[in-house]
């Protein structure tokens, strides 16, 4: 149980910053801060049993059917990764609030950075692997949101897009990769994938499979040649980068590989793909990151470099390999929070982060400097930090390689070259800053920060260090059991410490140690040759096809969506009449057996007026209200209709929705303007009429198929259930609606009240200029005769609605019926009042209406999980309500009435948008239409 | 007794429906748009009215109680039909309709 709270704790923690950051960024902050701290708690408490080799599994039923479970897993790895989550998020918090501008209150960021943490916490504690897909997912899109936080900023906002195209095309990769795996496996929980190692490996999907995970894990993890995406995330504020691209975000991508590793590693194509794209990515990324003069591109690459370390160190497959994998891990995520923090601190106090403007650092910021020199000794591997054990015990690793037995030099060079590299860019790192001459003046006077944003880099600086000299009595206990998971058997013989004689690779690291010196030495020389290189980068790669795609879909949208409005019905249409042929043409037209029903004279009479009055809708098409008006007369002639075949509730409906749409339809007309548009080619009029014929026959032949076959549908079991005890009413549309298929009609009314909204943001900068002159003879804008009918009609007509709402249950009505009757009494009040009128009097938006109508509909439903049933099953209660008598079904009543809410909302949103269009007395905001600019244009 | 009322019911009926008819003769006879808003109106509210009354006394002494469904069209009848008219011949003049003897176009200048 705990285990979920812990899960849990970060996601509710995401309304505490929001809520809190009016009480100052202190609140924030510790909005943010204790929800966190209360989970790293918890997780300490776990902290003996997990260390003592424990599984902790905590189970729940999701959704069976598809094999989902919320299922939760700590086992060394998990609660390595929960711990730097956690820890280093904290630090993260507490450097924020320092880091971030003192204008901004903070709620959002801390909620996106909770949103984040929740997330990661989801991928490192899921037993299901598809709960863990899902939890992946969530850190694309919220690293979206940290990324791209001053949105203000074009180059934040390409990044962000960047980071979720790359990482959000690998999740969906992913996804597709653990769905094979599962079924392979036979289950998606993780303690049957880790057992069947041997099954997985040798099944013949294993190969396709293992591309679709590894390119998971690579996009996240920013493996070559998906690297780009993490240096163009450094738009982000620096406690981002620090958090997302040290110890969670990109480490998601190797804890994906350490996880899978019982099952899916040791096979040669395994080895190839992740080592040698692993040691690629490293030796190029440290490459690069020497080039770089932005200290935050430096440590991007440097951390991609790193990430390729880590992602070798798995491909080898070995266990002993693995091992050394989880231990940098460790260590990176130490340097290189503290070193993001570090570039951080130098950008905030200098206002710069340019390596050839900055320098000679050492005299102003004395305490930066120290802890940017240890971290940067750490991340070059210099003999007593941690960084330099795991570095050591990699290097050792690639001299044992069975598989390249053929050339066994390879690895050991390719990773010399790139330890290297990062001497190199380390030395540039602490030198370039701090100690060379500086060549302009900052833009800021440089002096220490303050000490809340040197605590935490202190803080991990000492890890590195404590860790560095007695690795086996500090960090070994934890590396025991997550390595323990990691390797999913016994672990083989290894060992921390410093010395381990002289040895091959101790050579290599001597080598690699000076060799970067003297390449930092030389670095004019080498810039200037760097210079002449042609620029070929994988991001250019990407922007192309990130262009094409888009011309493409301008194209295509372009020539589909061009505005004329014949053109989509003929699109619709089309699609529909050959959807419908197909069977027709497949299995010919068969007339059922039934009994045809003898018919009578008003029903051909009602046939025939409905006849004429679309043919005259038709034809006085060119005279809008005409046309308007003889529509009217066929929707009337409808629920005419409805009452002669028995169907008053259908009646109901259809007369108040015609009476609404009308009023609607008359108030858009409104807006048209004035003359009407040229007559159709009779070609046109022809295709047209053809389209409109075939399309009506075919409905026709399609009726009179179904309804002369003998019925046997589940209408028969909706009659005989309607009543007690299982529907409790009496009128059995309204039960079919509120509770046999609650859940289609949850669905149309949110499909209604998002057309509202639609309208709403389509129309909210729309204006209509009509000014006409007002004759002197009707020059009262408001006719005192209808304002003062309307009212008194406002509460008989809102009393009627009340009551069809009421009764719905047992007698036709019902909540959609009576919520058209309400807006159309509402409606009365805007024609009869104006709109400001009747605006100062609603004192409520519709939209909210709408929206808490569909809440509240929501809401209902989901009380069923309180007495653990399905979703929407509408459970009977006895509640006696004074004078009112005994009502049994509450909750049909609550769901009802959350529609009757949204079809007023809805319609009334609709409306006073068109209205509010024709008033036109606001003036055009361009202060806020300019805040409405598009977010994703570049 | 019972013939009595019958008279009265099939006299309120006629009267009713030649209203009606006179209602539906004026909309197709009378010359301009501001008369054929006029008879309409007298035709529901004195056509109907009398309908509906007729329509109270019988259903009164069919079922032996009185019958009040009718009086409540008649309410709704009585205040809706005046004010459409009301706002018809508004939207007339606001379009500036022509009347038999000009006026409308004279006032409109």
């Amino acid at each position: 149980m705990s285990v979920l709270l812990i899960l849990m704790l970060p996601f509710v923690g995401i309304l505490l910053p929001p809520l809190l950051q009016r009480q100052g960024r202190l609140a924030a902050t510790l909005g943010a801060g204790i929800p966190t701290l209360l989970a790293f708690g918890l997780l300490m408490s776990l902290g003996p049993s997990v260390l003592a080799g424990e599984v902790l599994l905590a189970s729940r039923e999701w959704v069976p059917a598809m094999g989902l479970t919320a299922g939760l897993r700590v086992d060394g790895l998990g609660f390595l990764f929960a711990t730097m989550t956690l820890g280093i998020g904290l630090l993260v918090i507490t450097y924020a609030h320092f880091y971030m501008k003192k204008d901004d209150p903070l709620g959002r960021f801390y909620a996106y950075l909770l949103l984040f943490m929740g997330a990661m916490l989801g991928i490192v504690l899921s037993e299901n692997v598809l709960l863990m897909a899902l939890f992946w997912e969530i850190t694309s899109l919220s690293s979206f949101l940290l990324i791209g936080y001053s949105s203000h900023d074009s180059e934040a906002r390409r990044g962000a897009r960047m980071a979720l195209a790359i990482t959000g095309l690998g999740g969906f990769c992913l996804f597709a990769g653990l769905v094979v795996l599962g079924q392979i496996a036979g289950s998606y929980e993780l303690s049957v994938i880790l057992a069947s190692g041997d099954l997985i490996t040798s099944h013949d999907w294993y190969v396709p499979m293992l591309v679709l995970v590894l390119l998971g894990a690579f996009t996240k993890s920013a493996q070559f040649p998906f690297h780009f995406w993490l240096p163009n995330a450094m738009k982000a504020p620096t406690p981002v980068s620090a958090y997302l691209h040290s110890a969670t975000m990109v480490k998601a991508g190797v804890f994906l590989l350490a996880r899978l590793h019982p099952a899916l590693a040791g096979t040669s194509p395994w080895f190839f793909l992740v080592g040698g794209v692993g040691i690629a990515t490293m030796f190029f990324a440290a490459y690069v990151a020497f080039y770089r003069h932005d200290l935050k591109g430096l440590l991007a690459y440097s951390t991609i470099s790193h990430l390729g370390l880590i992602t070798a160190l798995f491909g080898f497959g070995t266990a002993g390999a693995a091992v050394v994998g989880v231990f940098h891990i460790m260590n990176h995520a130490a340097f290189k929070a503290s070193l993001f923090m570090t570039a951080g601190i130098i950008d905030h106090q200098t206002g710069t982060r340019d390596i050839r403007i900055l320098g000679g650092l050492r005299k102003a910021m004395p305490f930066t400097m120290v802890l940017a020199l240890l971290g940067s000794a750490a991340m070059a591997g210099i003999p007593l930090f941690n960084g330099f054990i795991s570095k050591e015990l990699f290097l050792k690793e690639t001299l044992d390689l069975p598989l390249m037995a053929g050339a066994p030099w390879v690895f050991p060079v390719v990773a010399t070259a790139g330890a290297l590299f990062s001497m190199a860019y380390s030395v540039r790192l602490v030198h370039g800053v701090f100690f060379k001459d500086p060549t302009e003046k900052t833009p800021k006077e440089a002096r220490d920060p303050s000490m809340g944003m040197l605590v935490p880099v202190g803080i991990l600086v000492a890890i590195c260090v404590i860790v560095g000299i007695a690795a086996e009595q500090t960090a070994g206990p934890l590396l025991a059991a997550a390595a323990g998971s990691t390797v999913g058997g016994e672990l083989p013989y290894y060992s921390l410490s410093l010395w381990h004689g002289f040895t091959l690779e101790l050579l290599m690291s001597a080598i690699a140690i000076g060799g970067g010196v003297v390449l930092y030495l030389q670095r004019a020389r080498l810039y200037e040759i760097a210079d002449r290189w042609p620029q070929l980068t994988g991001q250019m790669a990407f922007e192309k096809v990130q262009g094409l795609i888009l011309s493409f879909a301008e194209g295509l949208t372009a020539r589909l969506e061009n505005g004329s409005l014949q053109r989509y019905i003929v699109l619709l249409l089309g699609m529909a009449l050959v959807a419908g042929a197909l069977p027709f043409l497949e299995h010919g037209f068969v007339t059922g057996t039934a009994e045809l029903t003898p018919t009578n004279p008003v029903a051909i009479a009602v046939w025939a007026l409905l006849v004429v009055a679309t043919l005259a809708t038709v034809f006085t098409h060119r005279s809008r209200i005409t046309a308007i008006i003889c529509l009217s007369v066929v929707g009337l002639l409808i629920s005419i209709i409805f009452v002669y075949l028995s169907a008053p509730d259908l009646a109901l409906t259809q007369l108040s929705v015609e009476v609404v749409t009308i009023l609607l339809l008359l108030l858009a007309l409104f807006v048209l303007p004035k003359v009407a548009p040229p007559e159709s080619s009779t070609l046109r009029k022809i295709r047209d009429a053809t389209l409109a014929a075939i399309g009506g026959a075919g409905m026709g032949l399609i009726s009179w198929a179904v309804m002369t076959r003998p019925q046997d549908s589940i209408s028969d079991y909706y009659l005989e259930n309607a009543t007690y005890p299982v529907g409790g009413g009496t009128n059995v549309v309204n039960v079919i609606l509120v509770d046999f298929r609650g859940f289609d009609t949850l669905g149309e009314v949110a499909v209604l009240v998002l057309a509202a909204f639609g309208v709403y943001t389509m129309l909210r900068y729309a204006r209509h200029t009509h000014v006409e002159g007002v004759d002197d003879m009707a020059s009262d804008r408001y006719p005192v005769v209808l304002v003062s009918v309307s009212r008194p009609l406002l509460a008989l007509i809102l009393l009627m609605a009340l009551y069809i709402f009421l009764r719905g249950h047992y007698l036709p009505g019902g909540g959609f019926i009576g919520g058209l009757v309400a807006s159309v009494a509402l409606i009365l009040q805007y024609l009869a009042s104006g709109i400001d009128w009747a605006k100062e009097r609603m004192g409520v938006s519709f939209r909210y209406v709408a929206v808490a109508g569909v809440l509240l509909a929501t809401l209902s439903g989901g009380a069923a999980f309180l007495v653990e049933q399905p979703f929407l099953t509408m459970t009977l209660l006895g509640l006696k309500i004074p004078l009112v008598g005994e009502i049994d079904y509450v909750m049909t009543l609550l769901f009802d009435l959350g529609i009757f809410l949204a079809v007023v909302g809805g319609t009334m949103t609709i409306l006073s948008q068109l209205s509010h269009m024709q008033e036109d007395r606001e003036p055009f905001d361009e202060e806020a239409r300019a805040k409405e600019t598009d977010p994703w244009k570049p | 007794m019972i013939s009595l009322i019958e008279y009265v019911i099939a006299a309120l009926i006629l009267i009713g429906v030649s209203f009606c008819f006179v209602g539906s003769l004026g909309l197709v006879k009378l010359p301009d748009f501001y008369m054929r808003v006029h008879v309409p109106t007298k035709a529901t509210t004195l056509g109907i009215g009398s309908l509906l009354i007729a329509s109270t006394i019988y259903f009164s002494i069919l079922r032996g109680a009185p019958a009040v469904h009718e009086i409540l069209i008649v309410v709704f009848l009585f205040m809706t039909a005046p004010i459409s008219a009301h706002m018809l011949m508004k939207a007339g003049l606001h379009e500036g309709l022509p009347d038999v003897d000009g006026e409308v176009e004279k006032r409109r200048g």
